[in-house]
């Protein structure tokens, strides 16, 4: 791991990029590191791509960074677009049934991309492909696709089991809380059930 | 033609603006630059009229200029404080025809509350300021200022003091410009600002800037005037008219475009004589200028920084430094063009901008207001998005309360109904009241639609006066916006925005009546009422993928290879069965409300 490493979270408005940040945030906190993150609110939460940018180390000074370590994408054209935003040899975790289709693909004015393997391949990029819409409507709410995929990201994140219970506890209301704990048990299940490679 | 006339600076404005060929004027009172608009509203062929403020005076002007009628607007230093917000942006989004802002300054504050200069906001918004010296130059500079933001796209800052506004000289009147006619073309990426567009609109800005500055330094309004004695002296406005009393034999830089300053030519005049000084009223913004440049100046040690100059306090500051040794010759150092951010990268993956929500009833006015062939001047909120593709039903997004006074300014340039404005109900509490009140003052036609969705969406349902929703949640007095616009004076219906018949009926009975109107389309924000309205169903048989309700702009629609597909994220507003034309579109059995689930039949 480098000194600081950077998590960027990518997705549609309206998805719950901000919650899924805050909660690794939380995490980052309980592992005794110092974080520092960043949104882009307002305008953005209107159905456009939002992204939102994690960081962690000993010391961070930067809340922003061009490349990711890792890139958390809720949408799988977001996905594609977040291929951009990774650094070389880093890893994309990808909510792939997921399709949340632009207007201009509506209107035909622009085609949907459909080989993410391979744009991760061409990129270097190791890609962890979810079915995190399957594990959301399993864990009892399709709106926690962001935490079943980030339960799903966890297994490539330096955290300890505990701290990301503490971090969900911190950031997700009381509320929710048990149906999101189940999203990222099943998250992390069924990535180190598949081969998740070196 | 012939006839030398004896005017004040301000008069000299009024008739240069008129002989400019401008049609608009309009403004709000304040010494020293009230004589202005007094005088454009005694003369012919140009429209005059007080505005409630500034803001709304500089908006209202914007629509006129948008109309295709040269502009002008007036107000003391001051007023460019109230009128900053529509300011700032109107500097990227440019004109159509000339628009030109006087803004007249008071040093020494014989009747101010502050003694701010101007100059900051020329530079602040990256736009040409002129600074006549005298009567003359206030009426010819006016023109120039016209020709300059035509040819720049740009609004033009004039800057008056009282001693010009105020001051009498003689003005020999020039043939009046003959203008051809500036139609009128919508243009969403120049004046819809939203991030998109404004990130490519403020490039342009920063590029416009430098060919500005080419611009001051072959203009034959900077004018280095040679003298005879080792002195150089750098001045506009009334100020050069001190120096040049004070110091008849000196070289002079005589700046009649202050900003963007030419450094060129100041490095000429650094050429010519070995000593150079600064003379202007209150800030030292062409000295810092200068002194960025490297080059040594004498400025505000010696001019006073505070109150008015006369040629007597500027030869008394200057005559012991320029007696001294001169400084030792220095190169100017010319400052390098800015750098721009590198563009983002083109991906090559389709683009996903932010769009309105499912379900959103603002979509339902936009459907009903592109029927009618009025301009419609658009404002800030969710649905400022109806500006963007497939909807295309707004034309403006200026800044916070723009609309109105823009659609005004637009009907009062045309003298007729020809734009109607959309504002948001928080919007309309921030600042939207003022122009409706000013609108309805001028007697402007128009209609005014307000979308009410019962809360401040954009920014994250936030209360305002209209809900009573305070910030600590608690309830307070809310205020009704019928009445508000009843009590103004201005004809106003509030119709159910879900019930499309009613609202569109509404905005048509608008559209035809005479004179100003309101429509409050009401509808609460959908993502306050999450419970689906109902089930839509699609009738394959029906569709032919005619594209009437994919027009609405609905993410939860799409073409699907026979007939429209409905998403999951459909919220059950209805909007489509209303503009389907073969009832392909419906609700699954009876209208029952509260069918929840996601699955559907
Ligand atoms: C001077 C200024 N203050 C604040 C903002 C931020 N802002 C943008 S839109 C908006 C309010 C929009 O509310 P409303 O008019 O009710 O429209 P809605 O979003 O609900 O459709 C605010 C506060 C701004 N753009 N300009």
């Amino acid at each position: 791991m480098s000194v600081t490493t950077t998590v960027s979270l990518v997705g549609v408005g309206g998805q719950g990029i901000l919650l899924a940040a805050a909660i690794l945030a939380e995490t980052a906190f309980a592992e005794g590191l110092d974080v520092k993150a960043s949104e882009v609110k307002g305008m953005a939460q209107r159905g456009g791509s939002v992204l939102s940018t994690v960081r962690f180390g000993e010391h961070v000074w930067s809340p922003v960074a061009r490349y990711a370590d890792v890139v958390i994408a809720t949408e799988l054209l977001e996905g594609h677009r977040g291929l951009g935003l990774l650094a070389p040899q880093g890893t994309l975790v990808c909510a792939t049934t997921t399709r949340i289709v632009p207007g201009s693909v509506l209107r035909r004015e622009e085609e949907y991309p459909d080989d993410l393997p391979g744009a991760a391949a061409a990129r270097g990029a190791r890609l962890i492909a979810v079915d995190a819409e399957a594990l959301a409507r399993e864990a009892g709410t399709l709106r926690a696709v962001n935490v079943a995929l980030l339960g799903a990201a966890s297994v490539v994140l330096p955290f300890a089991a505990a701290s990301w219970q503490r971090g969900l506890a911190a950031a997700v209301p009381a509320k929710i809380l048990e149906v999101n704990e189940r999203a990222f048990a099943l998250g992390r299940g069924a990535v180190s059930n598949e081969e998740v490679g070196p | 033609m012939e006839r030398t006339l004896f005017f004040s600076g301000n008069e000299a404005i009024a008739h240069g603006a008129v002989r400019a060929g401008a049609a608009f004027a309009c403004g709000y009172p304040g010494t020293p630059s009230t004589e202005i608009l007094q005088t454009a509203a005694r003369l012919d062929g140009i429209h005059a009229e007080w505005c409630v403020n500034e803001k709304v005076a500089l908006e209202t002007a914007v629509g006129a200029s948008l109309a295709g009628v040269r502009s002008i607007v007036t107000m003391k230093h001051v007023g460019l404080n109230v009128a900053a917000d529509p300011f700032m942006t109107l500097s990227l989004t440019g004109v159509n025809a000339g628009l030109v802002i006087v803004s007249a300054d008071d040093p020494g504050m014989h009747s101010s509350q502050n003694e701010q200069d101007s100059r900051a906001y020329a530079k602040f918004a990256k736009v040409p300021m002129l600074e006549p010296s005298d009567s003359q130059e206030a009426y010819d500079f006016v023109a120039e200022a016209f020709a300059l933001s035509e040819e720049f796209d740009t609004p033009v800052l004039l800057r008056s003091t009282t001693r010009l506004s105020h001051g009498r000289g003689q003005v020999i009147p020039r043939v009046p410009v003959v203008l051809g006619p500036r139609d009128y073309a919508r243009d969403i990426g120049k004046y819809v600002m939203v991030p998109h567009y404004a990130r490519m609109r403020n490039r342009l800005v920063l590029e416009r800037l430098q060919k500005l500055r080419a611009r001051a330094e072959e203009s034959p309004l900077n004018v280095l005037e040679a003298g005879t004695a080792d002195v150089g002296i750098i001045a506009a406005g009334v100020a050069y008219a001190y120096a040049r009393e004070a110091f008849p034999k000196a070289w002079f830089l005589k700046l009649g475009m202050s900003h963007p300053l030419p450094y060129r030519k100041v490095a000429r005049l650094f050429r010519q004589v070995s000593r150079v000084a600064v003379v202007e009223e209150l800030d030292p913004f062409i000295e810092e200028q200068v002194r960025a440049l490297g080059l040594p100046v004498v400025g505000k040690e010696a001019i006073p920084a505070d109150g008015e100059l006369d040629q007597d306090i500027v030869f008394r500051a200057l005559e012991p430094f320029l007696s001294r040794r001169p400084p030792r010759r220095r190169r100017p150092v010319f400052p390098p063009v800015p750098r721009l951010a590198d563009p983002p990268p083109a991906p090559g993956l389709p683009v996903r901008p932010p769009v309105l929500c499912p379900g959103c009833t603002h979509r339902a006015v936009f459907t009903a207001l592109r029927t009618h062939r009025l301009a419609p001047m658009g404002d800030i909120g969710c649905y400022t998005l109806g500006a963007l593709p497939p909807l295309l039903a707004l034309d403006s997004c200026l800044c916070m309360g723009a609309s109105i006074g823009m659609m005004a300014g637009f009907n009062q340039a045309l003298g007729r109904k020809a734009a109607a404005a959309v504002i948001g109900d928080s919007t309309f509490f921030h600042s939207g009241v003022t122009p409706l009140i000013d609108a309805h003052y001028n007697a402007a036609d128009g209609l005014v639609i307000v979308l009410d969705n019962r809360t401040t969406a954009m920014t994250g349902l936030q209360g305002h006066p209209g809900t009573g929703l305070r910030a600590d949640g608690s309830r307070g007095p809310a205020v009704d916006i019928q009445k508000l616009c009843e009590g103004i004076g201005v004809r106003c219906h509030t119709v159910d925005a879900s019930d499309y018949g009613v609202l569109e009926a509404a905005v048509k009975a608008e559209v035809d009546a005479p004179g100003l109107g309101v429509v409050v389309a009401l509808a609460p924000c959908v993502l306050m009422v999450p419970e689906k309205a109902g089930e839509i169903v699609i009738d394959d048989e029906r569709c032919n993928l005619c594209g009437l309700c994919l027009d609405v702009g609905c993410p939860a629609l799409a073409r699907g290879e026979d007939s429209v597909s409905i998403a999951g994220s459909c919220t059950g507003c209805g909007l489509c069965t209303e503009v389907c034309r073969r009832g392909a579109l419906s609700f699954a059995g009876a209208t029952g409300a509260g069918t929840a689930g996601e699955g559907a039949p």
